[in-house]
């Protein structure tokens, strides 16, 4: 394991700028999910780590080694000892699964080595698959050899990129778990990169947001969600209610009354942001009116008005089994402190 | 979720992959510029004398008459006959695949003699039109039908559900898709007849290529049938740089490779018997004709001239070992030339690599016997080793169907899923290392499509082997052609039976392996 560091990185196709000021650091034997919208630059970033191509300016590092450096050396992809999960697999359909294991150990031991059965072991597959081809798997056992062949060279970091594609919900759920504890036993450096917010905040140590190229924000998946950079980034990581209000000393004052603001330098006009869950309907508060409601098994999003003039459409979730019916006149209240933004 | 396309714009074409498709690009045109080379040696005046002989604008006319009139003619039924096998509820599908195929492998002169043995009309320019078109619509059935494969069904539920009917969605929705794969198909198509010379050795019909021959053996004037192939060279490079201009940056087949759902096939319902009776016609024409008259032959071997017969077959064994041998040796040329120009037009885009991978269809700027003359003379002047010698024959096979198995490689190259490489190569292996372990088992198939292609092609081939085989051997062709020109067939046809036996195992295999690629996907 090794740490990633990537600093300064730029690359444009002709005139086309796809990746600029590129700054990140994974720390060794961490997961971070690179989070971005299709277009953003995720695949350019990731072929760029592995050596596919090369930067038009910056440097990587994996450890001590500077593996691509603008305008200096560049290691050939093969002699950079990085693990790589494609999507969808893309096990060798002319091999079997010990032997799409055995691929990257050197040639001595691709017969019988005791790291192919280990490899399958971390995966969670029994010896069984072994002598199996690749078309005699499910679409989620294709993912976990593809884990196991990367992981099996004990590679110094593991790319992993949009591995759940194309998989149904529980499967996913199930792959996901598998490819974390793997990484984890095996104490690997990773990056994953995704479109799928839940995806990466569920799996990353760090997440880090990629927009048009660019990295805007790298943190927790916790301050991510509770404390995104701008009001883009909170709406792409997930539903935001944004409303007008005035800031002063911690404190914002807006429609839905006081409340405590996590950036407290904000002074005046600003604009909240809140997360749905932080508005429950309750007996307090202030009044709104249920427009309609989207149910989703354990959570039901309840769209409402405020009950005064503006009529300011919010989210609310709700936990409940009961949830109250269009044209309810209802009471809502904010737990939790908010974010806010200078006015755009 | 989006799919990486495996061509690269921006990618830079590795300097040892550009430099060996460059020395291809150079072998394959070498008879092109030698050809030239001869041509300016009688000086102008015997050029300026060639190119005004009366009859040369006739041939000229003569010979792309015939290429418009048989190419498409060779589309219809190629595209027909894919379509029908591939999307189709036909009865007995792997069969009637197998004698789509089959005409390709049928060597060219032996079905030029039976047609001409079925009288007047066919000897003249339909003759010749529906040869060409008969043996040559299989080049345009396989691109078809191996794109149709590559479709996605998604596409077409689409139009369906969008209220088109079956011949609708065909022509709206699935022909366009065609366009790249037809294109090339026909190219190939309208190129060979250009300079097919073969087809039409027992008819009366004159082509440029018969003309240019009636030069070298009658005037015995090599520069005046350079001269003449000059228009040759220069319609084929109309024709290269046309197909590029209306194929233009269309790659529809790439976009939805990869995992793909088995797609649905139509009923024919009450079309079933007007089907199967058109691909019947199809196949009694291009397979039945020569078979048919093989039979013949034999048969009048038997009641006629069995002492004959017997005689010649002696010559049997020692022809087909020449034959097999010039076969595999060409075949094997022919893909190391091949393979480095398809990965090139696989993975890379630009004009660079347009002009490398068209440099290889120069093959097809002449007539065969043309390229064989100047090979021929090449190597008497500069290189003297090897002139008459069976090595450059094996050359001269191998560069004349290069094309073909660029064709065979690509059209599996083209299907293996960029990621596997990538994989390979994050996993330790150089680009090499890749190319062998991962790219060349997956497109094996492929491999060996283009092996039996050019393996048949030279089975099939007469002109080049008149001029260049050393004078101590024989191939089935030429013993063919030997013997079918004294009093009867018989004696020819126990050349004829070994070369349809193995056009047929030819045409086997080649239907079993074209554009096929080892995916994940197989059952």
């Amino acid at each position: 394991m090794a740490e990633l560091r990537c600093a300064g990185l730029a690359k444009s196709y002709g005139t086309r700028l796809v990746l600029s000021d590129l700054d990140l650091v994974v720390p060794a034997g961490t997961l971070t999910a690179i989070l971005g919208a299709s277009g953003s630059g995720k695949t350019t970033l990731l072929r760029l780590i592995i050596g596919f191509i090369t930067p038009d300016e910056g440097t990587i590092m994996l450890g001590d080694n500077v593996v691509a450096n603008a305008g200096g050396a560049n290691v050939a992809p093969d002699k950079r000892s990085i693990g790589y999960v494609a999507q969808e697999g893309a096990l060798f359909p002319h091999l079997t699964v010990a032997e799409n294991v055995a691929f990257g150990l050197p040639r001595a031991e691709r017969k019988s080595s005791a790291r192919i059965g280990e490899a399958l072991d971390l995966v969670g597959l029994s010896q069984e698959y072994a002598g199996r081809s690749p078309h005699e798997l499910s679409g989620g056992e294709q993912r976990r050899v593809a884990l196991a062949r990367a992981l099996a060279p004990r590679p110094r970091i593991v790319l992993l990129d949009e591995p759940f594609s194309g998989l149904d919900a529980s499967l996913r759920t199930e792959t996901r778990e598998a490819v974390v504890n793997a990484l984890a036993l095996e104490g690997t450096t990773a990056v994953l990169v995704t479109h799928d917010q839940a995806e990466a905040l569920s799996m990353g140590r760090e997440v880090a947001l990629l927009r048009a190229g660019r990295l805007v924000q790298t943190a927790t998946p916790t301050s991510l969600y509770r404390d995104p950079v701008d009001l883009d980034v909170a709406h792409f990581i997930g539903e935001a209610v944004v409303l007008p209000g005035t800031a002063s000393a911690g404190v914002v004052e807006c429609a839905l009354g006081r409340l405590d603001v996590r950036t407290p330098n904000l002074e005046g006009a600003v604009q909240v942001m809140i997360r749905p869950e932080q508005i429950q309907l309750t007996t307090g508060g202030v009044r709104a009116e249920v427009v309609d409601h989207v149910y989703y098994g354990p959570e039901t999003i309840v769209r409402l008005v405020l009950a005064d003039d503006s009529r300011t459409p919010i989210l609310a979730k709700s936990f409940a089994q009961d949830v109250p019916a269009a044209g309810e006149i209802v009471n809502v209240a904010v737990t939790g402190p908010v974010a806010a933004y200078p006015p755009q | 979720m989006r799919r990486r396309s495996l061509t690269n714009p921006f990618s830079t074409i590795p300097l040892e992959l550009l430099a060996v498709c460059i020395v291809v690009a150079i072998l394959v045109a070498l008879p092109v510029g030698i050809t030239v080379v001869q041509a300016f040696q009688g000086g102008i005046s015997a050029i300026r004398d060639a190119l005004s002989a009366s009859s040369s604008s006739t041939l000229l006319v003569h010979t792309v008459l015939l290429a418009a009139a048989a190419t498409p003619v060779a589309g219809v039924i190629g595209v027909a006959g894919a379509w029908f096998v591939e999307r189709t509820k036909l009865p007995f599908r792997q069969v009637w695949a197998l004698l789509l195929v089959a005409p390709l492998t049928v060597p060219l002169f032996v079905t030029s003699y039976a047609w001409a043995t079925l009288g007047q009309p066919l000897q003249g320019f339909w003759g010749a039109a529906g040869i060409v078109a008969f043996s040559y619509y299989p080049i345009i059935y396989l691109l078809v039908a191996v794109a149709l494969r590559g479709l996605d069904p998604a596409l077409e539920e689409t139009a369906r559900a969008l209220g088109l009917n079956a011949r609708q969605t065909f022509f709206r929705v699935v022909l366009p898709q065609l366009r790249p794969a037809l294109l090339g198909g026909l190219l190939l198509v309208a190129l060979d007849a250009l300079v097919e010379f073969d087809a039409f050795v027992a008819l009366k019909f004159q082509t440029f290529s018969s003309d240019i021959y009636a030069q070298y053996r009658l005037g015995f004037s090599i520069s005046g049938a350079a001269a003449l192939s000059f228009f040759s060279i220069l319609i084929c490079l109309v024709f290269l740089f046309g197909e590029a201009r209306l194929r233009g940056n269309a790659n529809y087949t790439r976009v939805s490779q990869g995992a793909r759902r088995a797609t649905t096939r139509y009923e024919l319902g009450k079309w079933l018997i007007p089907v199967m009776a058109g691909l019947g016609a199809v196949i009694a024409v291009s397979v039945g004709i020569p078979i048919a008259m093989l039979i013949k032959w034999f048969s009048e071997s038997t009641s006629a001239g069995v002492s004959m017969a017997a005689a010649n077959t002696k010559y049997l064994f020692p022809a087909s070992v020449t034959s097999i041998g010039l076969g595999l040796g060409a075949a094997l040329v022919a893909i190391l030339f091949a393979f480095p120009i398809a990965i090139l037009a696989v993975k890379h885009k630009g004009p660079v690599v347009t002009i490398l991978e068209r440099a290889t269809y120069l093959s097809f700027a002449l007539p065969d016997l043309v390229a064989a003359i100047a090979l021929s003379y090449a190597a008497s002047h500069w290189v003297p080793s090897v002139y008459g010698s069976f090595g450059l024959l094996v050359f001269a096979e191998a560069i004349l169907f290069t094309p073909f198995a660029v064709v065979a490689i690509r059209a599996t190259l083209g299907q293996i899923e960029p990621a596997l490489e990538d994989s390979a190569r994050a996993l330790g292996s150089s680009s090499l290392r890749a190319l062998w372990r991962v790219t060349m088992p997956l497109a094996r198939p492929g491999f060996v499509a283009a092996a039996v292609l050019v393996f048949a092609f030279v089975l099939g081939d007469l002109s080049t082997a008149q001029v260049l085989l050393p004078l101590n051997l024989y191939t089935l062709g030429t013993e063919f052609q030997a013997n079918s020109s004294t009093v009867a067939f018989a004696a020819a046809a126990p050349f004829a039976a070994v070369l349809i036996v193995l056009a047929m195992a030819a045409a086997y295999v080649l239907m079993s392996r074209f554009g096929k690629v080892r995916s994940v996907g197989d059952g």
